[in-house]
């Protein structure tokens, strides 16, 4: 009975019902929308890393994030082929540059040159065109979203980067990089436009023979490869997101915005149950004077906190659902990890309870004895 | 036979803001099985006050209380809350339902407020007692669509739906028509007869003393009179 009691208080008072579902939506689209955008931009942070292939990079000594990273010799290449554990190491040759659209202007973008046949770190999806298309000298790709601000290059159109010809010969997609736009070339072009010379590169990407054991394969990596930093591909994807996170304003303005959005949702639900216990003060007098214990009468807020909670979270997630539906495949990052939603979820409505501790607090308190009054 | 409600030494003071007043005087009485007992008094003689202090709604500040031979001063505030669910039946002035609920609900609620889940049967007895009290028809009604004494009988099938041992009326009548008040009234005073419940009304209206099997009379929180049988203004 006071499970239906609760339902019927909460139907009946449709506006403050209505108004505390808001707050629940409020949590639940803009923390959600917050952590979609973020996930998309820690997408973008480590692109390069989690799409590699490879088991460990090589990269320069104190590297903390893979898009600052210096440069090595490429003779290491040789040295890390010899050792048993290892099935492949590839140079990766990146710099940043400036592409002349076919309108004249300038952009910037990061060029990452790989080394045919097995173009270890280059791209891994494609809109139009393969892989294959890199083993043409002057062949670029540009991705699918960046064709706007690279001034609408077509398949086959010949651009400049850094005063270079180049070509564009396939469109990649979701091969878009944090610190500007990824253009993939081969080892040969990269080093052409970022004048790096052939016995440095920027990045070595190691694979491990299956079966090889990956702790120890890294400690005789280092020990090796004493001037470089050794690091396994997880480590270094999670590094680099979390130096953007810290060492950028990114980390405090989504923190910022997502608590903002947590404290919005969390002060309307507070008000609109406080509101709606004091709305009904009589009523919750009369239980009281009828035998309900104090526990009966938190039971009941506690079921409304619950059923609004459940509601609004059906709600926000239709809603959020709609904007990452809307934002996929578009230049706004968006990407929501599976794990997020139920944990979000579980977070929201425990929210609803406590923006319901004030309004059982204040109806706990109600009088029996007013219910003479 | 023992009496449904024994009170012994019962006073409530409250503080009004300035000094402690003490409302209610040390009072004893009995209230029996069988028995419709008016309280009357003119407003603020605390005939409200001793009413709740029997319904165990409000702790008295001195004296021992007693509810069907069981003693219960002392008790937590759930254990009260338990008592009055078992062994009491209140009528409220206005009525008191809950206007988010149905007629039904409302009668349901009074006896269900401790569980989840309603009784097996209570839900067909409801509808008796709504069949008995005439208002059969208005089950599924809101409380704003009834008349006021539609009201008041929906909440006397709520207050009669856990078989009480003693129904407390706080002015019943008080916002009825005359037609209204008789149909509450004859309703009381047959529910009076049961020889297992005693019907205690609380009232300042004259035109109910003739419904009285015993009257008892309130004035500045004393007992001014307490009168048996053939009860007269």
């Amino acid at each position: 009975m006071r499970r239906h009691i609760a339902l019927r208080m909460l139907a009946h008072d449709r506006a403050t019902t209505a108004g505390a579902v808001l707050g629940v939506v409020a949590i639940i689209f803009l923390v959600g929308q917050q952590l979609a955008v973020l996930n998309g931009l820690f997408t973008y942070m480590s692109v390069l890393v989690d799409h590699s292939g490879a088991d460990i990079w090589i990269t320069s000594e104190g590297t903390d994030n893979i898009n600052s990273a210096g440069d090595l010799p490429t003779r290491y290449v040789d040295r890390l082929i010899g050792l048993d554990d290892i099935a492949w190491a590839e140079p990766v040759v990146s710099g940043a540059g400036f592409l002349k659209r076919k309108d004249a202007q300038f952009q910037p973008v990061r060029v990452v040159g790989v080394r045919p046949p097995r173009m270890a770190g280059g791209p891994w999806d494609y809109e139009v065109g393969d892989n294959s298309v890199l083993l043409d000298h002057d062949a670029v790709t540009v991705d699918w979203l960046d064709r706007r601000e690279l001034g609408d290059p077509e398949i086959g159109d010949v651009l400049e980067i850094n005063g270079q010809r180049c070509r564009v010969a396939a469109f990649t997609r979701g091969a878009r990089g944090f610190s500007g736009t990824l253009v993939f070339t081969n080892e040969k072009k990269a080093r052409e436009v970022g004048g790096v010379p052939d016995d440095r590169c920027s990045s070595i990407l190691v694979k491990l023979r299956p079966g090889a054991n990956p702790a120890a394969a890294l400690a005789r990596i280092r020990s090796l490869l004493p001037r470089a930093a050794a690091t396994p591909t997880p480590e270094l994807s999670a590094n680099t997101r979390l130096f953007y996170v810290t060492q950028t304003g990114i980390g405090s303005s989504f923190g910022f915005s997502t608590l903002i959005g947590v404290v919005v949702g969390v002060v309307i639900i507070i008000l609109t149950m406080y509101a709606t216990v004091l709305n009904r003060q009589r009523d919750f007098a009369v239980f009281r004077a009828l035998g309900a214990r104090r526990r009966d009468i938190r039971v009941i807020v506690l079921y409304q906190a619950l059923f609004i909670g459940f509601i609004g979270i059906l709600l926000g997630f239709f809603l959020l659902a709609g904007f990452l539906f809307g934002t996929s495949g578009s230049r706004l990052p968006s990407f929501m990890p599976l794990w997020i939603p139920p944990v979000h979820a579980l977070l929201t409505l425990g929210l609803c309870v406590v923006g319901s501790a004030l309004a059982i607090r204040r109806a706990v308190r109600i009088e029996p004895a007013s219910a003479f009054r | 036979m023992e009496p449904v409600i024994r009170l012994e030494g019962v006073a409530r003071d409250f503080w009004d803001g300035v000094r402690r007043r003490r409302v209610l005087q040390p009072t004893d009485l009995e209230f029996w099985p069988g028995e419709l007992t008016v309280l009357a008094g003119p407003s603020g003689s605390g005939k409200t006050t001793l009413l709740t202090i029997m319904g165990l709604v409000l702790a008295p500040s001195a004296g021992r209380v007693w509810v069907a031979g069981e003693e219960v001063t002392g008790l937590s505030e759930d254990a009260l809350a338990t008592v009055r669910l078992k062994r009491f039946g209140f009528v409220f002035q206005s009525a008191g339902l809950v206007p988010a609920l149905s007629a039904l609900d409302n009668a349901l609620a009074g006896r269900s407020i401790q569980s989840d889940r309603v009784a097996p049967g209570l839900r067909e007895r409801a509808l008796e007692l709504f069949d008995e009290l005439g208002i059969a028809d208005y089950a599924r009604a809101m409380p704003t669509q009834l008349s006021g004494g539609q009201q008041q009988r929906v909440a006397i099938a709520r207050a009669l739906l856990g078989e009480p041992a003693v129904l407390l009326c706080d002015e019943p009548t008080s916002a009825l028509d005359v037609d209204s008040s008789r149909v509450v009234l004859d309703t009381l005073k047959r529910l009076a007869r049961d020889p297992k419940r005693g019907v205690v009304l609380v009232t300042h209206d004259p035109r109910v003393f003739p419904y009285a099997d015993r009257l008892v009379k309130i004035e500045d929180g004393r007992i001014a009179s307490d009168t048996k049988d053939k009860a007269e203004g």
